[in-house]
């Protein structure tokens, strides 16, 4: 297999990973804004494998500033990210993630995660973005 | 030459990608048992090319002749209901709504079927008044635009309390059904909806009163009984904390629903509700859709309330906190 197949190979799962249905637990658009896109690098400090939705901390750093703002990420819950393939494994402290998403409405550093990118390789979060508009 | 050996490449690869793509969908969908029956809701039982076995196998059944609503003897096997935001794009018998307002979206191996998103077409975000064939009572269609409309942010399931009603089935965590004929009862257990069972009384024994105290409860009381191979739920007895779906349809305490499931073949369980709400509705309406069977899958723990941050921060329309001390 070239490498281009397996590329193509490792696009294809990730297109239908991300396919996966994420369960749903509450109104996506009361809390966050479609329109106001996250996408950063950071140092995960803490890691809340709970229901109804796993929370991960990341400190992240103004290029420009140097200042470190810690975001709270919301993901799906724990079933849902077990039947995606996560493990406690998947992220841990200390672990530099890139996190693409939406952020809060209310201006807080909170943000709900689409894809969490680690050693990597991206990876749904089973965010409730997709099915709670 | 080497453009011509690019294009080459290059109709390999796509051609590659979509036969890697529909390979990795017809795998998912073999692996989850469930995908075919997922789209649109099942009907036809066809989705991407792929044929879901199950869908041609009959039901299984108990030693006495019951079809079997649930595993059979040593396979496992959960029933995977479908993501329905909407109950009013599922109404069947009360003028059915045109298929584009159904809102639907591909199953994808895991039974999720939109109910409609976003405002405007009918059957979506547009309000009462875009869904004429729900017999809404004036307040009804006011509780109901203000919630859809307000997207859904007072979700009573959001705050992680239960669905009720049919929205039982239409909340997207696997269920199963386990039947103890010599028990006379039928359990159901829910993944989602706070890990809820409903215990379906088979011996024919009356409705609890409604003055009792546990005669309104999250999920009603049920009383069943076999139509031939049809398992009729007839439920009353419900509390007002519960929506009929995410769009935030209502209902009171009077609600009677009577359900009707049937298994019509392996992969698939037909759920059909006739709601009848004289304290909401002008009449009763009937909802139905196919819920598939995830032929590897098994419940998994899901405990809502443990660190329910949503509800933690949510503030109500003057932006006072709902959880703590106002400001």
């Amino acid at each position: 297999m070239t490498a281009r197949v397996q590329t193509i190979l490792l696009a294809a799962i990730v297109l239908i990973a991300s396919a996966i249905p994420v369960l749903a637990h509450h109104s996506f658009a009361a809390e966050f804004d479609s329109s106001k896109a996250i996408d950063f690098s950071g140092v995960v400090t803490k890691v809340e494998w709970m229901n109804p939705h796993v929370y991960f901390y990341v400190d992240v750093k103004d290029p420009q500033t140097g200042k470190v703002t810690n975001w709270g990420c919301e993901m799906g819950s724990p079933n849902g990210l077990t039947r995606q393939g996560w493990t406690r494994n998947t992220m841990k402290i200390g672990m530099v993630i890139r996190v693409e998403g939406a952020a809060a409405k209310d201006g807080s550093n909170v943000a709900n995660a689409r894809n969490v990118t680690v050693d990597g390789k991206k990876l749904g979060a089973a965010s409730s973005e997709a099915t709670n508009p | 030459m080497r453009n011509r050996l690019s294009i080459r490449f290059l109709v390999v690869a796509l051609a590659s990608a979509f036969l890697i793509t529909a390979t990795v969908i017809t795998l998912l969908a073999a692996q989850q048992g469930s995908a075919p029956a997922a789209e649109g809701g099942g009907r036809g039982g066809r989705g991407r090319g792929a044929v879901n076995p199950l869908l041609s196998q009959p039901a299984p059944r108990l030693p006495d002749g019951t079809v079997n609503l649930g595993r059979a003897p040593g396979e496992p096997g959960i029933w995977q209901d479908p993501y329905i935001q909407n109950m009013g794009a599922r109404n069947v018998f009360v003028g059915a709504p045109p298929a584009a307002a159904r809102g639907e979206r591909a199953g994808r191996g895991g039974g999720q079927i939109g109910g409609g998103e976003g405002a405007g077409p009918a059957g979506q975000r547009g309000g009462a008044a875009t869904e004429p064939w729900v017999p809404f009572q004036p307040w009804a269609a006011a509780f109901y635009n203000y919630n859809s409309l307000n997207n859904s942010k007072y979700d009573p399931e959001g705050y992680c309390l239960p669905p009720g009603g049919p929205r039982l089935f239409a909340t997207p965590y696997p269920m199963e059904i386990i039947q103890q004929p010599e028990l006379k009862r039928i359990v159901f257990i829910f993944e989602g909806g706070t890990h809820v069972w409903r215990e379906i009384h088979m011996d024919g024994r009356p409705h609890l009163k409604n003055e009792a105290i546990k005669g309104q409860s999250w999920l009603g009381d049920s009383v069943g009984h076999w139509e031939g191979d049809t398992l009729v739920v007839d439920v009353v007895g419900f509390n007002e904390g519960t929506w009929l779906d995410y769009f935030g349809h209502p209902h009171t305490d009077q609600m009677h629903i009577v359900e009707r499931f049937t298994r019509p073949n392996k992969g698939t369980l037909h759920y059909e509700a006739t709601i009848d709400d004289p304290g909401a509705y002008t009449k009763p309406w009937t909802v139905a859709w196919d819920i598939p069977w995830n032929a590897t899958g098994e419940l998994q723990e899901y405990i809502c309330q443990e660190n329910n941050n949503y509800f933690n921060r949510l503030t109500d329309d003057v932006g006072q906190p709902i959880v703590g001390p106002r400001q």
